[in-house]
């Protein structure tokens, strides 16, 4: 089911107390890699927040394969929370745990599998992500790009059908950033995971994403949504247009 | 030997699945034979991956053969996302406390390095303060007072209602024990004579620091553990700001001026948790002070403020030096304010007993 709608943001206010975004539609088909973009501040992580249920959006509903995120009932919520996996801007890996410890504690919370199943599982994921070898590593003993990397592979570690970055590229140098980005759809050709991500590097959109959305802090509103090549070509507004000319994109 | 993979090989039927036949795969040889039926498989996960490449394996290792029916490739797909190879020998799947599972020999070799680095590191910030010290002797604008004066306030003022409330109980606790055994000789009246005593020369200085040391001693090595992991106190040293002049020696300072102070604070709290007590007995109150001042002379009082000022330094260059120390994680942070706790504390004890036997020696 390739047009399968798997995410919908309907009339959606995102913020905390004062909305930075206001009416907000879209939606995500399965196994697209989907990319939400614009300037800071103009409410990227906080939509991301309310679509991974971290907090409520002012308005609207989020929903992840038919699950509400913030309405519902409390069983709809928790099956939405159960769609997904979300790897940190920084990976937010348990600095005391291994990280085979920080994929394999996902598995042994909400699976039976018996413990050298649960390692093996774990080894494999880190093998997807290039980091087997690196496995009985702590967080700090690692760079920036592989604690991505195994942040992916914690958020993968459950195969959920859709995976959420949020800026994945932020602080990598080009070849890294360039590195993840092919990562990033190996894992998705591999696993046919639906992928959302946050981020306003320009050769990380063009070389992943299949459509965008671009959000304004002016307007506090969408600019637009389609192909990165098609708003690059035909952008329609000013606004558009200088986010995609600035350099890079081909 | 048949073994069919689920339609649906999610995580909980293949947990099922594993558990059931494993046993049995283990006793498999050379010249066994395993069917591996994938035909029916519609979804396979993770977990159903797992075990299709843990059974290729121990094919390997343990040399039966595989014969796969696979008519939907989920064993080839596997087999080519997951080199078998790699997982060859046992050491390929790290266990999860790999990293923790080292040779006692090791283990000592790791904590008397440790044991030394925690030394030198320590002897090497008492040098700083020293140097950065007699600096602001000589420049005292360099101080940071306005820092200074947040953190005394912080140890200080914000600390006063626990330190009178603890030290008002320990008053009423004093009194009440002592009181008990006094009566039986008739001599309840000397129990404001030893509670003056007790909390001028000791208790009160080494009760306050109890809680200093728990309170912001702890909360000094947190701030600045967490400004290490933020990289704040790098931005520090790379502005030519050296952070124990900016960040260490406000607390210290502010720590060391405290104390005496609480330590007053708490002493009166006592000696009026005392009274009340002696009261309830049918003491008066007046000769309840009467007692206290006589047996309070200004030599008693001095050591006990001098043993706070030197009780608030130690808590302050305790929790400094292990907040500088720590590591750039979170539970290392969590590490660092225990042993700023835990450092104060036996430091604070070991002073204190110099202290006694110094007092004895120079008969004060």
């Amino acid at each position: 089911m390739p047009d399968e709608i798997v995410i919908k943001v309907e009339n959606v206010s995102a913020g905390y107390e004062e909305p930075v975004l206001e009416n907000i539609n879209f939606s995500v088909r399965r196994g697209e890699i989907f990319v939400i973009l614009g300037g800071s501040g103009c409410g990227k992580s906080t939509l991301l927040k309310h679509m991974v249920g971290l907090t409520p959006p002012l308005a609207g509903e989020i929903q992840l394969m038919g699950d509400s995120v913030n309405g519902g009932n409390a069983a709809d919520r928790a099956r939405a929370l159960r769609h997904f996996g979300m790897a940190y801007q920084s990976g937010a890996l348990f600095g005391s745990m291994t990280l085979l410890e920080n994929v394999s504690l996902p598995i042994e919370s909400f699976t039976a599998l018996p413990r050298p199943a649960r390692l093996l599982l774990a080894a494999m994921k880190l093998d997807l992500v290039g980091l087997k070898e690196y496995a009985s590593f702590f967080p700090a003993e690692i760079s920036g790009g592989m604690k991505k990397r195994a942040a992916i592979a914690r958020a993968m570690a459950l195969d959920p059908p859709i995976l959420f970055l949020d800026e994945p590229s932020a602080g990598l140098d080009p070849v890294t950033s360039a590195g993840l980005d092919r990562l990033i759809l190996r894992i998705r050709d591999l696993q046919g995971v639906t992928v959302v991500m946050v981020t306003h590097e320009l050769a990380s959109i063009f070389a992943v994403a299949d459509r965008c959305v671009m959000l304004d802090k002016q307007s506090r509103g969408m600019l637009a949504v389609g192909r990165p090549a098609d708003l690059r070509d035909n952008p329609p507004c000013a606004a558009v247009r200088a986010f995609f000319n600035r350099e890079g994109g081909n | 030997m048949q073994l069919n993979l689920p339609a649906d090989s999610s995580a909980e039927n293949i947990a099922r699945l594993w558990q059931a036949v494993m046993p049995e795969i283990v006793r498999l040889g050379t010249g066994d034979e395993l069917v591996l039926n994938a035909d029916n498989v519609q979804t396979c996960a993770g977990a159903g991956e797992a075990l299709i490449l843990d059974l290729h394996r121990r094919s390997a290792v343990q040399g039966f053969t595989i014969v796969c029916r696979d008519s939907r490739g989920v064993v080839e797909r596997t087999l080519r996302i997951f080199d078998v190879k790699k997982y060859l020998a046992d050491e390929a799947v790290p266990t999860a406390a790999a990293a923790r599972h080292t040779r006692t020999a090791d283990q000592i070799g790791r904590a008397v390095a440790d044991i030394y680095a925690s030394v030198c590191g320590q002897m090497a910030f008492l040098g700083e303060m020293t140097v950065s010290a007699l600096r602001l002797v000589m420049q005292p604008k360099r101080l940071r007072l306005r820092d200074t004066m947040l953190h005394f306030e912080r140890a200080g003022v914000d600390a006063l209602p626990i330190t009178l409330l603890i030290g008002f109980l320990l008053g009423v606790i004093l009194a009440f024990m002592s009181a008990t055994s006094f009566r039986r000789f008739g001599v309840e009246v000397y129990v404001a004579d030893l509670i003056a005593i007790g909390l001028f020369r000791e208790l009160g200085a080494l009760i306050t620091a109890i809680i200093l040391a728990g309170r912001s001693g702890s909360a000094f090595a947190a701030e600045l553990g967490s400004m290490k992991v933020n990289e704040e106190i790098d931005a520090l040293v790379t502005l030519g700001l050296p952070p124990v002049v900016f960040l260490a020696m406000p607390r210290v300072i502010a720590a060391t001026l405290v104390m005496p102070l609480l330590t007053i604070f708490t002493i009166m709290a006592g000696l009026l948790g005392g009274v009340l007590v002696m009261m309830s007995l049918g003491i008066p109150a007046t000769v309840y002070w009467q007692h206290v001042f006589k047996s309070t002379p200004l030599s008693n009082v001095m050591l006990g403020l001098f043993k706070a000022a030197v009780f608030g330094l130690l808590i302050g260059l305790v929790g400094c030096a292990q907040g500088l120390r720590a590591d750039r994680t979170a539970d290392a942070v969590g590490r660092a304010a225990t042993a700023a706790v835990v450092g104060s504390l036996v430091l604070i004890t070991i002073f204190d007993g110099v202290f006694a036997v110094m007092a004895y020696i120079l008969r004060i």
